[in-house]
Protein backbone atom coordinates (compact mmCIF):
# COMPACT_ATOMS: atom_id res chain seq x y z
CA UNK A 1 0.00 0.00 0.00
CA UNK A 2 2.76 2.41 0.67
CA UNK A 3 4.34 2.16 -2.68
CA UNK A 4 2.05 1.88 -4.90
CA UNK A 5 1.65 4.85 -6.71
CA UNK A 6 -1.19 5.55 -9.04
CA UNK A 7 0.84 7.71 -11.34
CA UNK A 8 2.96 4.87 -12.13
CA UNK A 9 0.23 2.59 -13.28
CA UNK A 10 1.18 1.64 -17.33
CA UNK A 11 -1.33 3.39 -19.44
CA UNK A 12 -2.98 5.71 -16.39
CA UNK A 13 0.65 7.27 -15.43
CA UNK A 14 1.40 8.08 -18.91
CA UNK A 15 -1.52 9.60 -19.68
CA UNK A 16 -1.64 11.76 -16.26
CA UNK A 17 1.96 12.96 -16.95
CA UNK A 18 0.95 14.37 -20.09
CA UNK A 19 1.14 18.24 -19.87
CA UNK A 20 -2.46 18.15 -22.02
CA UNK A 21 -4.13 15.82 -19.89
CA UNK A 22 -5.72 18.17 -17.76
CA UNK A 23 -7.18 19.42 -21.25
CA UNK A 24 -8.26 16.10 -22.40
CA UNK A 25 -10.45 16.08 -19.22
CA UNK A 26 -12.19 19.39 -19.11
CA UNK A 27 -13.02 18.78 -23.00
CA UNK A 28 -16.21 16.51 -22.40
CA UNK A 29 -17.48 19.16 -19.34
CA UNK A 30 -17.02 22.03 -21.62
CA UNK A 31 -18.81 20.69 -24.48
CA UNK A 32 -21.65 19.57 -21.77
CA UNK A 33 -21.54 23.47 -20.38
CA UNK A 34 -22.17 24.34 -24.05
CA UNK A 35 -25.09 22.01 -23.88
CA UNK A 36 -26.38 23.05 -20.83
CA UNK A 37 -26.03 26.79 -21.98
CA UNK A 38 -27.75 26.20 -25.41
CA UNK A 39 -30.42 24.27 -24.00
CA UNK A 40 -31.04 26.13 -21.02
CA UNK A 41 -31.48 29.16 -22.70
CA UNK A 42 -33.18 28.17 -26.02
CA UNK A 43 -34.77 24.32 -25.03
CA UNK A 44 -37.79 23.96 -22.95
CA UNK A 45 -38.26 25.72 -20.11
CA UNK A 46 -39.17 22.42 -18.30
CA UNK A 47 -36.38 21.19 -15.84
CA UNK A 48 -37.08 16.97 -15.71
CA UNK A 49 -37.13 17.71 -19.63
CA UNK A 50 -33.83 20.37 -20.16
CA UNK A 51 -30.36 19.24 -20.53
CA UNK A 52 -29.42 22.09 -18.38
CA UNK A 53 -31.19 20.83 -14.93
CA UNK A 54 -30.82 17.45 -15.61
CA UNK A 55 -26.84 17.43 -15.95
CA UNK A 56 -26.14 20.27 -13.57
CA UNK A 57 -28.36 19.08 -10.88
CA UNK A 58 -28.61 15.78 -11.24
CA UNK A 59 -25.65 14.21 -12.68
CA UNK A 60 -23.01 16.73 -12.04
CA UNK A 61 -23.94 16.34 -8.55
CA UNK A 62 -23.98 12.59 -7.97
CA UNK A 63 -21.17 11.78 -10.27
CA UNK A 64 -19.04 14.13 -7.93
CA UNK A 65 -19.52 12.57 -5.44
CA UNK A 66 -19.29 9.09 -6.52
CA UNK A 67 -15.92 10.24 -8.06
CA UNK A 68 -15.27 11.56 -4.42
CA UNK A 69 -15.82 8.77 -2.82
CA UNK A 70 -13.96 5.97 -4.77
CA UNK A 71 -10.98 8.05 -6.55
CA UNK A 72 -10.79 11.70 -5.69
CA UNK A 73 -11.47 15.12 -6.69
CA UNK A 74 -11.69 14.54 -10.29
CA UNK A 75 -14.14 17.55 -11.20
CA UNK A 76 -11.97 19.96 -10.09
CA UNK A 77 -9.38 17.96 -12.06
CA UNK A 78 -11.75 18.31 -14.67
CA UNK A 79 -13.14 21.95 -14.55
CA UNK A 80 -14.06 23.31 -17.76
CA UNK A 81 -14.19 27.05 -15.72
CA UNK A 82 -10.31 26.90 -15.55
CA UNK A 83 -10.00 26.72 -19.40
CA UNK A 84 -10.31 30.88 -18.34
CA UNK A 85 -7.40 30.36 -18.31
CA UNK A 86 -5.88 30.92 -21.82
CA UNK A 87 -7.69 34.27 -22.26
CA UNK A 88 -7.08 35.46 -18.47
CA UNK A 89 -3.24 35.14 -19.30
CA UNK A 90 -3.56 37.14 -22.62
CA UNK A 91 -5.86 39.55 -20.53
CA UNK A 92 -3.19 39.98 -17.82
CA UNK A 93 -0.79 41.22 -20.07
CA UNK A 94 -3.19 44.46 -20.12
CA UNK A 95 -4.86 44.46 -16.99
CA UNK A 96 -3.37 45.66 -13.38
CA UNK A 97 -2.57 42.85 -10.97
CA UNK A 98 -3.69 42.83 -7.46
CA UNK A 99 -3.14 40.63 -4.57
CA UNK A 100 -5.49 38.39 -2.64
CA UNK A 101 -6.37 40.93 0.25
CA UNK A 102 -4.72 39.15 3.20
CA UNK A 103 -8.11 39.19 5.72
CA UNK A 104 -9.67 36.97 2.36
CA UNK A 105 -7.09 34.81 2.42
CA UNK A 106 -9.16 31.53 4.41
CA UNK A 107 -12.31 30.28 4.10
CA UNK A 108 -14.92 32.63 5.45
CA UNK A 109 -15.47 34.29 2.01
CA UNK A 110 -16.08 30.85 0.38
CA UNK A 111 -18.52 30.54 3.62
CA UNK A 112 -20.27 33.21 2.83
CA UNK A 113 -20.84 32.86 -0.60
CA UNK A 114 -22.31 29.24 -0.13
CA UNK A 115 -24.69 30.25 2.15
CA UNK A 116 -25.25 32.99 -0.13
CA UNK A 117 -25.43 30.75 -3.08
CA UNK A 118 -27.91 28.14 -0.55
CA UNK A 119 -30.33 30.97 -0.15
CA UNK A 120 -30.15 31.76 -4.17
CA UNK A 121 -30.73 28.12 -5.07
CA UNK A 122 -34.02 28.03 -2.53
CA UNK A 123 -35.34 31.57 -3.22
CA UNK A 124 -35.17 31.08 -6.96
CA UNK A 125 -35.38 27.48 -7.26
CA UNK A 126 -32.65 27.30 -9.67
CA UNK A 127 -33.10 23.40 -10.36
CA UNK A 128 -36.67 23.96 -11.45
CA UNK A 129 -35.57 26.63 -14.04
CA UNK A 130 -32.79 25.67 -17.04
CA UNK A 131 -32.79 29.30 -17.97
CA UNK A 132 -31.60 30.53 -14.27
CA UNK A 133 -29.72 27.07 -14.57
CA UNK A 134 -27.85 28.44 -17.81
CA UNK A 135 -26.96 31.74 -16.34
CA UNK A 136 -25.31 30.51 -13.19
CA UNK A 137 -23.28 28.79 -15.36
CA UNK A 138 -22.65 32.08 -17.51
CA UNK A 139 -21.93 33.60 -14.12
CA UNK A 140 -19.83 31.46 -12.88
CA UNK A 141 -17.35 31.72 -15.76
CA UNK A 142 -17.45 35.42 -15.37
CA UNK A 143 -16.24 35.37 -12.08
CA UNK A 144 -14.06 32.60 -12.40
CA UNK A 145 -12.69 34.87 -15.45
CA UNK A 146 -12.42 38.40 -13.41
CA UNK A 147 -10.79 36.67 -10.30
CA UNK A 148 -8.53 34.86 -12.72
CA UNK A 149 -7.75 37.73 -15.00
CA UNK A 150 -6.78 40.44 -12.08
CA UNK A 151 -5.63 38.39 -8.64
CA UNK A 152 -2.66 35.10 -8.45
CA UNK A 153 -3.65 31.89 -10.27
CA UNK A 154 -5.58 29.62 -8.43
CA UNK A 155 -6.98 32.17 -6.28
CA UNK A 156 -10.61 31.68 -7.38
CA UNK A 157 -10.70 28.12 -6.32
CA UNK A 158 -9.32 28.55 -3.21
CA UNK A 159 -10.78 31.40 -2.02
CA UNK A 160 -13.77 31.79 -4.00
CA UNK A 161 -15.56 29.15 -5.58
CA UNK A 162 -18.22 27.96 -3.63
CA UNK A 163 -18.25 24.28 -5.53
CA UNK A 164 -14.46 24.02 -5.54
CA UNK A 165 -13.89 23.75 -1.86
CA UNK A 166 -17.43 22.06 -1.39
CA UNK A 167 -15.30 19.04 -3.25
CA UNK A 168 -12.19 20.21 -1.34
CA UNK A 169 -14.01 19.70 2.14
CA UNK A 170 -15.58 16.43 1.05
CA UNK A 171 -12.52 15.01 -0.50
CA UNK A 172 -11.37 14.75 2.85
CA UNK A 173 -12.73 11.08 2.34
CA UNK A 174 -11.21 9.95 -0.81
CA UNK A 175 -8.63 7.09 -0.65
CA UNK A 176 -6.23 8.30 -2.67
CA UNK A 177 -3.71 11.89 -2.02
CA UNK A 178 -0.76 13.37 -3.60
CA UNK A 179 2.52 12.93 -1.86
CA UNK A 180 5.95 12.93 -2.09
CA UNK A 181 8.17 9.13 -3.21
CA UNK A 182 10.87 10.25 -1.49
CA UNK A 183 10.43 13.04 0.97
CA UNK A 184 14.24 12.94 2.02
CA UNK A 185 15.29 13.99 -1.61
CA UNK A 186 12.30 17.68 -1.14
CA UNK A 187 15.13 18.31 1.47
CA UNK A 188 17.47 18.73 -1.25
CA UNK A 189 15.60 19.83 -3.68
CA UNK A 190 17.02 23.42 -4.65
CA UNK A 191 13.88 25.13 -6.76
CA UNK A 192 11.06 23.24 -4.34
CA UNK A 193 9.24 23.59 -7.88
CA UNK A 194 6.21 21.71 -7.10
CA UNK A 195 5.44 24.61 -5.31
CA UNK A 196 7.09 27.42 -6.89
CA UNK A 197 6.83 26.14 -10.71
CA UNK A 198 10.21 25.39 -13.01
CA UNK A 199 11.48 26.85 -16.26
CA UNK A 200 14.07 25.34 -18.05
CA UNK A 201 15.51 28.18 -20.27
CA UNK A 202 18.74 28.35 -22.07
CA UNK A 203 20.62 29.21 -18.84
CA UNK A 204 19.32 26.25 -16.61
CA UNK A 205 16.78 25.57 -14.06
CA UNK A 206 14.83 27.90 -12.77
CA UNK A 207 11.74 28.68 -10.51
CA UNK A 208 9.05 30.54 -12.13
CA UNK A 209 9.92 33.59 -10.29
CA UNK A 210 13.52 33.17 -11.02
CA UNK A 211 13.25 32.62 -14.41
CA UNK A 212 10.73 35.96 -14.69
CA UNK A 213 9.55 36.48 -18.33
CA UNK A 214 12.34 34.69 -19.93
CA UNK A 215 11.98 32.24 -22.76
CA UNK A 216 12.18 28.52 -21.49
CA UNK A 217 9.66 25.22 -21.01
CA UNK A 218 7.14 26.49 -18.72
CA UNK A 219 5.92 24.13 -16.04
CA UNK A 220 3.72 26.06 -13.87
CA UNK A 221 3.62 25.08 -9.42
CA UNK A 222 0.84 24.35 -7.33
CA UNK A 223 -1.59 27.31 -7.54
CA UNK A 224 -3.80 26.89 -4.46
CA UNK A 225 0.31 26.60 -2.91
CA UNK A 226 0.40 23.45 -1.93
CA UNK A 227 4.04 21.77 -0.78
CA UNK A 228 4.05 18.07 -2.01
CA UNK A 229 6.16 16.79 1.18
CA UNK A 230 4.07 18.19 3.66
CA UNK A 231 0.74 17.64 2.39
CA UNK A 232 -1.29 15.64 4.88
CA UNK A 233 -4.64 16.67 3.60
CA UNK A 234 -6.91 16.71 0.11
CA UNK A 235 -8.21 20.48 1.01
CA UNK A 236 -6.96 22.63 -1.19
CA UNK A 237 -5.74 19.94 -4.02
CA UNK A 238 -8.03 20.20 -7.21
CA UNK A 239 -5.80 17.41 -8.52
CA UNK A 240 -4.61 19.14 -11.25
CA UNK A 241 -1.10 17.66 -10.87
CA UNK A 242 0.72 20.86 -11.68
CA UNK A 243 3.41 19.17 -9.29
CA UNK A 244 3.74 16.10 -10.73
CA UNK A 245 5.03 17.99 -14.44
CA UNK A 246 6.52 20.88 -12.35
CA UNK A 247 9.14 17.96 -10.11
CA UNK A 248 12.17 17.48 -12.35
CA UNK A 249 13.19 14.37 -9.66
CA UNK A 250 9.63 12.53 -10.43
CA UNK A 251 8.79 12.52 -7.30
CA UNK A 252 5.85 13.07 -6.86
CA UNK A 253 3.42 10.00 -6.17
CA UNK A 254 -0.81 9.88 -5.83
CA UNK A 255 -1.03 7.25 -3.50
CA UNK A 256 -3.87 5.15 -1.97
CA UNK A 257 -4.53 5.69 1.54
CA UNK A 258 -7.56 4.58 4.15
CA UNK A 259 -10.47 6.46 3.06
CA UNK A 260 -10.71 9.43 5.63
CA UNK A 261 -7.25 8.55 7.61
CA UNK A 262 -6.57 12.52 7.40
CA UNK A 263 -9.36 13.30 9.60
CA UNK A 264 -7.43 11.69 12.34
CA UNK A 265 -4.17 13.38 11.64
CA UNK A 266 -4.74 16.34 9.88
CA UNK A 267 -5.43 19.88 12.32
CA UNK A 268 -7.02 21.69 10.23
CA UNK A 269 -7.74 25.52 10.44
CA UNK A 270 -10.81 26.89 12.35
CA UNK A 271 -11.89 28.50 8.88
CA UNK A 272 -11.81 24.71 7.41
CA UNK A 273 -13.57 23.23 10.54
CA UNK A 274 -16.33 25.80 10.26
CA UNK A 275 -16.52 24.93 6.54
CA UNK A 276 -17.33 21.57 7.26
CA UNK A 277 -19.65 22.38 9.84
CA UNK A 278 -21.56 24.51 7.67
CA UNK A 279 -21.50 21.95 4.78
CA UNK A 280 -23.16 19.42 7.46
CA UNK A 281 -26.29 21.57 8.36
CA UNK A 282 -26.57 23.20 4.68
CA UNK A 283 -26.66 20.01 3.71
CA UNK A 284 -29.52 18.76 6.27
CA UNK A 285 -31.31 22.00 5.39
CA UNK A 286 -30.95 21.10 1.73
CA UNK A 287 -32.66 17.89 2.55
CA UNK A 288 -35.82 19.49 4.35
CA UNK A 289 -36.56 21.66 1.44
CA UNK A 290 -38.06 19.00 0.08
CA UNK A 291 -40.36 17.68 2.58
CA UNK A 292 -43.78 18.76 4.14
CA UNK A 293 -42.13 20.02 7.53
CA UNK A 294 -39.62 22.42 5.93
CA UNK A 295 -43.16 24.10 4.50
CA UNK A 296 -45.06 23.43 7.68
CA UNK A 297 -41.70 25.61 9.58
CA UNK A 298 -42.27 28.13 6.81
CA UNK A 299 -46.27 28.40 7.53
CA UNK A 300 -45.51 28.66 10.84
CA UNK A 301 -43.19 31.55 10.62
CA UNK A 302 -45.02 33.25 8.61
CA UNK A 303 -48.20 33.17 10.95
CA UNK A 304 -45.38 34.30 13.65
CA UNK A 305 -43.86 37.01 11.87
CA UNK A 306 -46.71 38.75 9.87
CA UNK A 307 -45.00 38.12 6.55
CA UNK A 308 -45.75 36.29 3.82
CA UNK A 309 -42.30 37.38 2.31
CA UNK A 310 -40.33 34.82 0.91
CA UNK A 311 -37.01 36.28 1.10
CA UNK A 312 -37.38 37.06 4.51
CA UNK A 313 -38.86 33.75 6.02
CA UNK A 314 -35.98 31.88 4.16
CA UNK A 315 -33.41 34.53 5.55
CA UNK A 316 -34.73 33.43 8.59
CA UNK A 317 -34.58 30.03 8.51
CA UNK A 318 -31.00 29.93 7.48
CA UNK A 319 -29.97 32.00 10.36
CA UNK A 320 -31.66 30.41 12.91
CA UNK A 321 -30.61 26.38 11.53
CA UNK A 322 -27.07 27.59 10.61
CA UNK A 323 -27.04 29.85 13.69
CA UNK A 324 -28.60 27.23 15.77
CA UNK A 325 -26.02 24.63 14.38
CA UNK A 326 -23.05 27.12 14.83
CA UNK A 327 -24.14 27.59 18.51
CA UNK A 328 -24.68 24.23 19.79
CA UNK A 329 -21.40 23.22 18.57
CA UNK A 330 -19.64 25.55 20.47
CA UNK A 331 -21.39 24.11 23.26
CA UNK A 332 -21.04 20.67 22.77
CA UNK A 333 -17.43 20.95 21.63
CA UNK A 334 -16.11 22.90 24.63
CA UNK A 335 -18.25 20.99 27.21
CA UNK A 336 -15.98 18.25 25.92
CA UNK A 337 -13.42 20.32 26.12
CA UNK A 338 -13.96 20.72 29.98
CA UNK A 339 -14.81 17.02 30.26
CA UNK A 340 -11.18 16.26 29.27
CA UNK A 341 -9.91 18.46 31.84
CA UNK A 342 -8.95 21.08 28.89
CA UNK A 343 -9.58 24.60 29.58
CA UNK A 344 -9.19 26.48 26.09
CA UNK A 345 -11.55 29.17 23.90
CA UNK A 346 -14.55 27.85 22.55
CA UNK A 347 -13.09 28.55 18.75
CA UNK A 348 -10.26 26.16 19.46
CA UNK A 349 -12.61 23.35 21.09
CA UNK A 350 -14.77 23.91 17.93
CA UNK A 351 -11.29 23.27 15.65
CA UNK A 352 -10.38 20.26 18.08
CA UNK A 353 -13.69 18.25 17.83
CA UNK A 354 -15.38 19.69 14.88
CA UNK A 355 -13.39 17.31 12.21
CA UNK A 356 -15.95 15.19 13.33
CA UNK A 357 -18.45 16.91 11.23
CA UNK A 358 -16.26 16.00 7.68
CA UNK A 359 -17.93 12.69 7.35
CA UNK A 360 -20.71 13.66 8.20
CA UNK A 361 -21.20 16.66 6.16
CA UNK A 362 -19.74 14.13 3.27
CA UNK A 363 -22.08 11.76 4.38
CA UNK A 364 -25.33 14.12 4.30
CA UNK A 365 -24.74 15.07 0.61
CA UNK A 366 -24.15 11.56 -0.75
CA UNK A 367 -27.06 10.42 0.86
CA UNK A 368 -28.73 13.40 -0.61
CA UNK A 369 -27.58 13.06 -4.44
CA UNK A 370 -27.70 9.38 -4.31
CA UNK A 371 -31.21 9.78 -3.75
CA UNK A 372 -31.78 12.65 -6.88
CA UNK A 373 -29.33 10.43 -8.99
CA UNK A 374 -30.35 7.08 -8.57
CA UNK A 375 -34.12 7.86 -9.14
CA UNK A 376 -33.51 9.94 -12.27
CA UNK A 377 -29.93 8.83 -13.32
CA UNK A 378 -31.20 7.85 -17.04
CA UNK A 379 -33.37 10.88 -17.74
CA UNK A 380 -29.68 12.20 -18.99
CA UNK A 381 -30.53 9.80 -22.24
CA UNK A 382 -33.70 11.67 -23.01
CA UNK A 383 -32.80 15.28 -22.23
CA UNK A 384 -29.79 14.94 -24.41
CA UNK A 385 -31.56 13.19 -27.39
CA UNK A 386 -33.99 16.22 -27.31
CA UNK A 387 -30.88 18.96 -27.29
CA UNK A 388 -29.43 17.38 -29.93
CA UNK A 389 -32.41 17.13 -31.91
CA UNK A 390 -33.07 21.08 -30.96
CA UNK A 391 -29.24 21.44 -32.59
CA UNK A 392 -30.70 19.70 -36.02
CA UNK A 393 -29.07 16.88 -35.12
CA UNK A 394 -31.03 13.39 -36.13
CA UNK A 395 -30.90 11.39 -32.70
CA UNK A 396 -34.49 9.29 -32.66
CA UNK A 397 -37.60 9.86 -30.42
CA UNK A 398 -36.17 10.42 -26.29
CA UNK A 399 -38.05 7.88 -24.46
CA UNK A 400 -38.72 9.83 -21.43
CA UNK A 401 -39.75 6.67 -19.38
CA UNK A 402 -36.36 6.04 -18.82
CA UNK A 403 -35.53 7.20 -15.11
CA UNK A 404 -34.73 5.11 -12.13
CA UNK A 405 -31.26 2.89 -11.71
CA UNK A 406 -32.68 0.92 -9.01
CA UNK A 407 -35.58 -0.02 -7.25
CA UNK A 408 -37.60 2.94 -5.52
CA UNK A 409 -37.72 0.96 -2.20
CA UNK A 410 -33.75 0.31 -1.98
CA UNK A 411 -33.43 4.63 -1.70
CA UNK A 412 -34.09 4.86 2.14
CA UNK A 413 -32.23 1.88 2.83
CA UNK A 414 -29.52 3.08 0.98
CA UNK A 415 -29.51 6.65 2.54
CA UNK A 416 -29.30 4.92 6.19
CA UNK A 417 -26.26 2.52 5.56
CA UNK A 418 -24.79 5.81 4.13
CA UNK A 419 -25.47 8.52 7.13
CA UNK A 420 -24.97 5.38 9.50
CA UNK A 421 -21.20 5.25 7.69
CA UNK A 422 -20.76 8.65 8.02
CA UNK A 423 -21.69 8.87 11.64
CA UNK A 424 -19.21 5.49 12.53
CA UNK A 425 -16.40 7.41 10.61
CA UNK A 426 -17.06 10.28 12.59
CA UNK A 427 -17.15 8.31 15.47
CA UNK A 428 -13.94 7.00 14.80
CA UNK A 429 -12.28 10.79 14.26
CA UNK A 430 -14.37 11.97 17.82
CA UNK A 431 -13.16 8.80 19.74
CA UNK A 432 -9.54 9.05 18.63
CA UNK A 433 -9.26 12.80 19.64
CA UNK A 434 -10.99 11.59 22.88
CA UNK A 435 -7.90 9.06 23.35
CA UNK A 436 -5.36 11.33 22.18
CA UNK A 437 -6.40 13.14 25.97
CA UNK A 438 -7.17 9.88 27.83
CA UNK A 439 -10.58 11.07 27.91
CA UNK A 440 -13.93 8.82 26.40
CA UNK A 441 -16.67 10.66 27.85
CA UNK A 442 -15.32 13.74 26.70
CA UNK A 443 -15.59 11.98 23.01
CA UNK A 444 -18.70 10.50 23.66
CA UNK A 445 -20.10 13.83 24.84
CA UNK A 446 -19.94 15.20 20.76
CA UNK A 447 -20.89 11.25 19.35
CA UNK A 448 -24.25 12.06 21.35
CA UNK A 449 -24.30 15.21 19.42
CA UNK A 450 -23.67 13.49 16.17
CA UNK A 451 -26.26 10.63 16.70
CA UNK A 452 -29.34 13.17 17.57
CA UNK A 453 -28.48 15.17 14.07
CA UNK A 454 -28.07 11.90 12.35
CA UNK A 455 -31.41 10.69 13.53
CA UNK A 456 -32.85 14.30 12.58
CA UNK A 457 -31.50 13.80 9.26
CA UNK A 458 -32.73 10.07 8.97
CA UNK A 459 -36.43 11.11 10.20
CA UNK A 460 -36.07 14.30 7.48
CA UNK A 461 -35.22 11.30 4.75
CA UNK A 462 -37.50 9.13 5.75
CA UNK A 463 -40.27 11.64 5.15
CA UNK A 464 -42.58 11.96 2.15
CA UNK A 465 -41.47 14.25 -0.64
CA UNK A 466 -42.60 17.18 -1.53
CA UNK A 467 -41.20 19.16 -4.63
CA UNK A 468 -42.32 22.69 -4.39
CA UNK A 469 -41.11 26.18 -5.81
CA UNK A 470 -43.52 27.91 -3.67
CA UNK A 471 -42.63 28.24 0.35
CA UNK A 472 -45.90 29.29 1.16
CA UNK A 473 -48.83 27.74 -0.94
CA UNK A 474 -51.89 30.78 -1.93
CA UNK A 475 -53.90 31.05 1.22
CA UNK A 476 -56.86 29.08 1.65
CA UNK A 477 -55.71 26.29 -1.15
CA UNK A 478 -54.93 23.46 1.82
CA UNK B 1 -14.90 34.96 -37.28
CA UNK B 2 -18.25 36.85 -35.46
CA UNK B 3 -19.97 36.79 -38.76
CA UNK B 4 -19.55 32.73 -38.88
CA UNK B 5 -20.63 32.85 -35.57
CA UNK B 6 -23.98 34.53 -35.75
CA UNK B 7 -24.54 32.05 -38.98
CA UNK B 8 -24.19 28.76 -36.95
CA UNK B 9 -26.36 30.45 -34.19
CA UNK B 10 -29.11 31.38 -37.35
CA UNK B 11 -28.58 27.52 -38.83
CA UNK B 12 -29.13 26.13 -35.94
CA UNK B 13 -31.92 28.17 -34.45
CA UNK B 14 -33.63 27.20 -38.14
CA UNK B 15 -33.02 23.22 -37.51
CA UNK B 16 -35.05 23.44 -34.07
CA UNK B 17 -37.67 21.10 -34.60
CA UNK B 18 -41.39 22.83 -34.63
CA UNK B 19 -43.24 22.30 -31.37
CA UNK B 20 -46.88 21.51 -31.73
CA UNK B 21 -49.25 24.59 -31.78
CA UNK B 22 -50.83 25.58 -29.42
CA UNK B 23 -54.21 24.06 -28.11
CA UNK B 24 -57.20 25.81 -26.90
CA UNK B 25 -58.63 24.44 -23.82
CA UNK B 26 -59.91 24.87 -20.46
CA UNK B 27 -58.23 22.38 -18.01
CA UNK B 28 -60.12 21.16 -14.98
CA UNK B 29 -59.59 18.74 -12.08
CA UNK B 30 -61.89 16.65 -10.17
CA UNK B 31 -61.32 17.50 -6.87
CA UNK B 32 -60.97 21.47 -8.24
CA UNK B 33 -57.49 21.40 -5.97
CA UNK B 34 -56.31 18.07 -6.82
CA UNK B 35 -54.14 16.39 -3.33
CA UNK B 36 -51.57 13.36 -3.37
CA UNK B 37 -53.47 10.50 -5.38
CA UNK B 38 -55.75 10.21 -8.20
CA UNK B 39 -57.72 12.83 -9.56
CA UNK B 40 -60.19 13.37 -13.08
CA UNK B 41 -58.27 15.78 -15.28
CA UNK B 42 -61.55 17.40 -17.80
CA UNK B 43 -60.50 19.32 -21.01
CA UNK B 44 -62.94 21.23 -22.52
CA UNK B 45 -61.90 21.91 -25.97
CA UNK B 46 -63.46 23.61 -29.07
CA UNK B 47 -65.96 21.15 -30.64
CA UNK B 48 -65.79 22.42 -33.72
CA UNK B 49 -62.50 20.88 -34.06
CA UNK B 50 -62.16 16.95 -34.51
CA UNK B 51 -59.30 15.63 -32.41
CA UNK B 52 -58.31 12.04 -32.78
CA UNK B 53 -56.10 11.42 -29.47
CA UNK B 54 -55.18 13.10 -26.69
CA UNK B 55 -52.50 12.64 -24.13
CA UNK B 56 -51.75 14.08 -20.67
CA UNK B 57 -47.78 13.94 -19.27
CA UNK B 58 -47.58 15.29 -15.86
CA UNK B 59 -43.98 16.04 -14.55
CA UNK B 60 -42.85 17.50 -11.45
CA UNK B 61 -40.53 20.74 -11.61
CA UNK B 62 -37.33 18.75 -10.30
CA UNK B 63 -34.74 17.35 -12.73
CA UNK B 64 -35.05 13.15 -12.75
CA UNK B 65 -38.47 12.99 -11.76
CA UNK B 66 -40.55 9.96 -13.71
CA UNK B 67 -43.24 11.44 -15.82
CA UNK B 68 -46.77 10.37 -15.18
CA UNK B 69 -48.39 9.88 -18.20
CA UNK B 70 -51.68 8.96 -19.18
CA UNK B 71 -54.39 8.44 -22.48
CA UNK B 72 -57.21 10.93 -22.37
CA UNK B 73 -60.50 9.76 -23.40
CA UNK B 74 -63.63 11.42 -25.11
CA UNK B 75 -66.37 11.89 -23.04
CA UNK B 76 -68.92 13.96 -24.83
CA UNK B 77 -68.58 17.36 -27.88
CA UNK B 78 -65.70 19.25 -26.63
CA UNK B 79 -64.83 16.99 -23.70
CA UNK B 80 -62.05 14.74 -23.24
CA UNK B 81 -61.02 13.13 -19.90
CA UNK B 82 -58.60 11.03 -18.01
CA UNK B 83 -60.85 9.11 -15.14
CA UNK B 84 -57.76 8.65 -12.55
CA UNK B 85 -54.24 11.07 -13.08
CA UNK B 86 -51.98 10.18 -10.37
CA UNK B 87 -50.35 12.81 -8.58
CA UNK B 88 -48.18 10.40 -7.18
CA UNK B 89 -46.57 13.15 -4.98
CA UNK B 90 -46.68 17.02 -3.52
CA UNK B 91 -45.17 19.43 -5.30
CA UNK B 92 -45.13 21.37 -8.37
CA UNK B 93 -46.82 19.81 -11.11
CA UNK B 94 -46.55 20.71 -14.97
CA UNK B 95 -49.67 19.58 -17.21
CA UNK B 96 -48.42 18.74 -20.75
CA UNK B 97 -51.89 18.16 -22.57
CA UNK B 98 -51.25 17.02 -26.65
CA UNK B 99 -53.86 16.60 -28.94
CA UNK B 100 -53.52 15.38 -32.53
CA UNK B 101 -55.88 16.22 -35.29
CA UNK B 102 -57.10 13.82 -38.20
CA UNK B 103 -54.44 15.46 -40.41
CA UNK B 104 -52.10 14.17 -37.31
CA UNK B 105 -50.79 17.79 -36.79
CA UNK B 106 -49.78 18.61 -32.99
CA UNK B 107 -51.40 21.03 -30.76
CA UNK B 108 -49.98 21.51 -27.58
CA UNK B 109 -50.98 23.30 -23.55
CA UNK B 110 -49.13 23.37 -20.59
CA UNK B 111 -50.63 23.99 -16.96
CA UNK B 112 -49.29 24.29 -14.00
CA UNK B 113 -50.29 23.27 -10.63
CA UNK B 114 -49.35 22.75 -6.96
CA UNK B 115 -50.51 19.64 -5.22
CA UNK B 116 -50.56 20.18 -1.45
S1 LIG C 1 8.21 17.11 -4.79
FE1 LIG C 1 9.81 17.43 -6.30
S2 LIG C 1 9.82 19.63 -6.70
FE2 LIG C 1 8.68 19.30 -4.80
S3 LIG C 1 10.22 19.59 -3.21
FE3 LIG C 1 10.09 17.37 -3.64
S4 LIG C 1 11.67 17.03 -5.17
FE4 LIG C 1 11.32 19.23 -5.14
S1 LIG D 1 -0.31 21.05 -8.03
FE1 LIG D 1 -1.30 21.38 -6.04
S2 LIG D 1 -3.49 21.28 -6.49
FE2 LIG D 1 -2.43 20.41 -8.26
S3 LIG D 1 -2.37 18.19 -7.81
FE3 LIG D 1 -0.45 19.05 -7.06
S4 LIG D 1 -0.87 19.50 -4.90
FE4 LIG D 1 -2.87 19.22 -5.89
Amino acid sequence: MRTFDLLRVPLLGRFLRWRYSRFVLQLPLLLVAFLALYDGFFGRQLAPKNFATVSVWLHYRGFLVLAIAVFGNLFCAACPMMLVRGPTRFAKRFLPQFRWPRRLRNKYFVIALTVLYLFAYEYWDLWASPWLTAWLIVGYFGVAFLVDAFFPEGTFCKYVCPLGNFNFTLSTVSPTQITARDPARCLTCEGKYCVNGRVETAAGRKTAREAGPAEGVRYPGCETRLYVPEIKTNMDCTLCLNCLRACPYDNVALRPRFPGLEWLRARYRLDVVWLGVLLFFAGFMNALGMVPAYYRIAEGLSRLLGTRNEAVLLLVIYALWIGLGAGLTLLVATLADRLSGVRQTAWKAVRYWGTGFFPLAFAMWAGHYAFHFLTGWATIVPVTQQALANLGLPVGEPDWTLAALVPENWLYPLQVGILYLGLLASSYVLFGRARQRDHFLAGGVVFAYFFLLVALALWVLAQPMEMRGTLLLPPGSR
Amino acid sequence: MRKWAWLLVLALAACQPKHGEPLQAKVRFVPEHPTVGKAEVCIEVDPRVEYTRMTVVGDMTHPGMIPVKAEAHPAGPGLWRVDAFDFNMRGDWVLTITAYDASGKKYTKEVRLTVP
